[in-house]
């Protein structure tokens, strides 16, 4: 028997019971929704967290000690540090063995819903353009010079246009660019020069208003770079050991609760998708088994008018995953869909970072969740199939 | 077309429910001014206006889909699934293209009320195209779509004609 008569015999079978087509689809969709969509969200998580190391671009990042999370959530998710360290352990770093570059950055924050704020809560952080490597490199690279008084640059997110002004406590600063996305708070942050804190502190005491407060000699972290071919770990091991009061953390560990976080996060949906499989599988097998014994006559007939046991398996085999492709590709564009609209909601309410990963990588997540729902659902039509295919023809024509 | 038509009056209810309890209400902004006193102005977002327009949308959109839910003529049918698809579009151009959202990210309007109006609005074009093809390709006549006349023609007592 040809493909394209197997092919068409099977697309009858499958139209010729809508119930059974119906629950196997459902199936087949709610196993490649829920795989492409953890997919999407755990992988554009991580993209996001590894995206947000590389911009600031610190092989070693120092806080103060116990304030690291903290530290993680004020970069990732905008919840401003109140932590400081002395501006004099800056030059104590700089001075440790194996440190090539250390620059200070203080983080801080714009007013909620004041009409000196342009934006409300905005995150910014103020960097020392002497020795940053954070927006200063992409400056150079991008705007061709640095970042003078009263300039900014904005994250991809920043609603003001470029080239245009921009007011933070009745401070205005012209916004020159912007950076590259990457998922996390720092695509809403403002980047400024200490000068220009300091000069929109002392400015805030009039315009703003509430006064901007930058305790004197203080710095929210330290960013470090270490020479080549020092190891960040020692170097940060030396750091620690000769700044008590401080935390040195190496980049592979930097947002390391949000690193647990996503891996948790994977944990649980990896339960639910194996649970999710099982029920499909147990669901699928009983339908595909009742619907094999009810056609045990029909199916003995085609095997005594020569169809082999391989032709009967693959006509199963092709009903229930004609209809379990459609399904599965019905889950996958509700997943995609679904998620392009909410990534920003769900990503928020389970508190991580997220930013889409690249196209070959979504292409691989998709073909990866279709091929799930289909393998499940071609696993499960096997049993029966191959059962009832096994049968001699002229007992089963009996039944 | 019945499963479409119900499910186009819970989807005009979300269109115009949803957007009243996600949008951002008004934006208070504190003021000081030169003697060193300080004022709280009240602005309603671009998302408040944008809820209410989906009031607007919404509510024919429920009557259309109730109307489509109780019509058997075949260009009745036609006109409201017409009618419905371009509701929906519209559900769709309110928070996008004709007013909008707030500008940042990370707003409730922008969260929650903007995506859940695309699906909803994007759902109701989707089940829109589909009563049509359906009313399209049913032949005159068929169960449930008695070209003679709509529902109230065809509840008239036989012995009047």
């Amino acid at each position: 028997m040809k493909i394209d008569r197997l092919t068409v015999l099977a697309l009858r079978n499958a139209a010729g019971d809508p119930v059974r087509s119906w629950l196997i689809a459902v199936c087949a969709f709610a196993i490649a929704a829920f795989a492409v969509s953890t997919a999407i969200l755990v992988s554009g998580g991580q993209d996001s967290l590894q995206l947000a190391a590389d911009r600031l671009g610190a092989d070693v990042v120092v806080v103060p000690r116990g304030a690291a999370t903290e530290v993680d959530g004020a970069l990732l998710m905008g919840t401003v540090s109140r932590r400081w360290m002395p501006q004099a352990d800056v030059a104590r770093i700089a001075a440790v063995r194996g440190v090539a570059v250390a620059s200070p950055q203080i983080y801080l924050e714009s007013l909620s819903h004041a009409s000196c704020c342009a934006v409300s809560d905005m995150f910014i952080v103020a960097f020392d353009p002497r020795t940053d490597f954070t927006v200063e490199p992409w400056l150079h690279q991008q705007l061709g010079g640095t970042l003078g008084s009263e300039q900014a640059v904005g994250g991809s997110q920043v609603t003001t246009p470029v080239n245009s002004n921009i007011m933070l406590y009745g401070y205005t600063m012209w916004l020159r660019g912007k950076l590259e996305p990457t998922g996390t708070n720092l695509d809403r942050s403002l980047f400024i020069t200490l000068s220009t804190a300091y000069a929109m502190a002392r400015s805030s005491r009039t315009t703003a208003v509430k006064p901007l407060v930058i305790p004197k000699d203080r710095v929210s972290s330290v960013m470090v770079k270490v020479t080549p071919g020092a190891d960040p770990a020692k170097v940060a091991d030396a750091i620690s050991r000769a700044l008590p009061g401080v935390s040195a953390v190496v980049r592979p560990q930097m947002f390391a609760a949000y690193r647990t976080q996503i891996a948790g996060l994977l944990h649980v949906m990896l339960v639910v998708l194996t649970l999710l499989l099982a029920l499909a599988l147990v669901v699928i097998v009983l339908l595909l088994s009742m619907a094999a014994h009810g056609r045990r006559r029909e199916l003995g007939v085609l095997r005594a008018l020569g169809a082999s046991r391989g032709v009967v398996v693959v006509m199963l085999l092709a009903e229930a995953l004609i209809v379990a492709c459609a399904g599965g590709l019905a889950g996958v564009a509700v997943a995609g869909f679904g998620m392009s609209l909410f990534h920003t909601l769900i990503a928020s309410r389970l508190g991580i970072p997220f930013v889409y990963s690249s196209g070959g990588a979504l292409t691989a997540q998709i073909a990866a969740g279709l091929g799930l729902a289909l393998l499940a659902v071609g696993a499960a039509a096997a049993v029966p199939a191959l059962r009832v295919s096994g049968e001699e023809p002229a007992l089963a024509m009996r039944e | 077309m019945k499963p479409a038509a119900l499910a186009i009056v819970a989807l005009a209810l979300v269109i115009a429910v949803v957007p009243q309890f996600t949008h951002c209400k008004a934006m208070t902004a504190m003021s000081k001014h030169a003697t060193g006193a300080t004022t709280m102005t009240v602005t309603p977002m671009r998302c408040y206006w944008s809820a209410r327009a989906e009031i607007g949308v919404g509510v024919p959109l429920a009557l259309s889909g109730v109307l489509l839910f109780l019509s058997r003529r075949k260009e009745s049918r036609r006109f409201l699934a017409l009618l419905s698809g371009t509701l929906g579009a519209v559900a769709m151009l309110v928070p996008t293209v004709l007013i909008g959202v707030c500008s940042s990210p990370t707003a409730r309007c922008h969260t929650v009320m903007r995506p859940t109006l695309l699906a909803a609005g994007g759902l109701v074009v989707a089940l829109s195209v589909a009563a049509l093809a359906l009313n399209e390709l049913r032949p005159a006549g068929a169960a449930g779509g008695d070209s003679a006349g709509d529902v109230v023609a065809s509840r008239a007592p036989v012995a009047a004609s």
